[in-house]
């Protein structure tokens, strides 16, 4: 039986965050939670402190997405969880469906198991804009990647002990989704893909606004590109850090 | 193109003294910041090395009558090309040290966010 860590970025998240932990326990009660409370200015951290056996992680400003999710990552490496899944906190992931990508890691089918919006089975319309500019983004990663990976850009995705080493030393800052699957598609990492249906949000706002939809695919596709050229160190093997920590 | 005297490129004596004045004031400025604790001696040696050349300039002239002859430039966009270049290596090396002064900000965030977690989870044992 491995042991299963979910983590939950949040950044003011107060509307959402009681009733999807609510959900994971219902669906999963035996997976430990961790809430990364991203320096939120709403009540996130104190709800979610207040529910019985979750756990937070209060950064002490806002890092963004990609620092907050690297900090559940680095807590699920030390605490030496098996598999770790990482979660939306506004709603919109089905985590009705979380033990099926748990699950496809404990088959050892891949290192990382992507839930996917396009995958046949799944019913999700995003518009017009939003469907271009991320196709184009999952082909340029397809290219790179040549994994058939068709949602790049989605983030409910759970990591075996390997891949989540490294994700807690390499991880992208912004907009981190597509560009980690490229990271650790190079460090001989296997990812895969599963269908599974989204939610609309149910409370909070999107972290990529409208106008910040060029920059995005701009500043994503040169990073993608840049990291083919990176050297990546050999890892070295013995934590320096306490490795057994509750 | 022959090169000419210092006078003829309208380098003139006015000017050298300009140039040597403010070469020993940016000199005399980055020192005292260093001495009083306000700039690090590793970014210091760039405007060092930047007033440094003022200087050399200032007591040599015949450098800028050579290099105007070289790249047929009049010396004034030697002396604006040359302090251009300079910025631009300054500010490059001023977003190199941002660049690794966020990534060590973000590291000990995280880190502290962790630490914090754990004292609270051995706080909780000890009651």
């Amino acid at each position: 039986m491995s042991r299963v860590l979910v983590i939950i970025p949040a950044y003011n998240e107060e509307a959402t965050i009681a009733a999807v932990i609510a959900k994971l326990r219902q669906h999963a009660p035996e997976y430990d939670i961790v809430v990364v409370d991203d320096g939120s200015s709403d009540r996130t951290a104190a709800i979610a402190a207040g529910l019985q056996g979750v756990r937070v992680l209060q950064l002490p400003y806002n890092l963004g997405i990609g620092g907050a999710m690297q900090t559940g990552y680095k807590y699920a490496e030390r605490a030496g969880y098996d598999v770790g899944v990482q979660c939306d906190a506004d709603g919109q992931h089905p985590v009705e469906q979380i033990r099926a990508l748990v699950a496809r890691i404990e088959d050892a089918s891949g290192d990382v198991v992507v839930g996917s919006r396009y995958v046949a089975d799944s019913d999700y319309h995003p518009t017009f804009v939003r469907r271009v500019g991320k196709s184009l983004l999952s082909r340029w990663i397809d290219l790179l990647i040549g994994g058939g990976i068709t949602d790049t850009t989605s983030g409910f995705r759970a990591m075996n002990r390997r891949a989540m080493s490294v994700v807690a030393r390499t991880y992208p800052e912004d907009y981190p989704e597509p560009e980690a699957l490229v990271i650790l598609h190079r460090h001989g990492l296997k990812v895969i893909e599963i269908p599974v249906n989204m939610h609309p949000r149910q409370g909070g706002t999107t972290s990529i606004r409208p106008h910040g939809a060029a920059y995005y695919m701009v500043k994503v596709a040169l990073a993608i590109f840049i990291d083919l050229f990176r050297h990546y160190a050999p890892r070295k093997d013995g934590p320096a850090h306490g490795s057994q920590q509750r | 193109m022959e090169a000419n005297s210092v006078e003829e490129i309208g380098f003139y004596a006015l000017h050298r003294f300009g140039l040597l004045a403010l070469s020993l004031l940016l000199v005399g400025t980055v020192l005292e910041l260093v001495r009083r604790g306000l700039l690090k001696e590793r970014y210091a040696l760039l405007w060092l090395a930047a007033s440094g050349t003022g200087l050399v300039v200032g007591c040599f002239p015949s450098i800028i009558v050579r290099l105007a002859a070289l790249l047929e430039f009049q010396y004034l966009t030697v002396v604006y090309t040359f302090s251009f270049l300079f910025l631009l290596v300054i500010v490059l090396a001023f977003t190199i040290v941002i660049s690794r002064l966020s990534e060590q900000n973000r590291e000990l965030a995280q880190e502290v966010a962790l630490l914090a977690q754990r004292l609270r989870q051995l706080e909780k044992h000890d009651e």
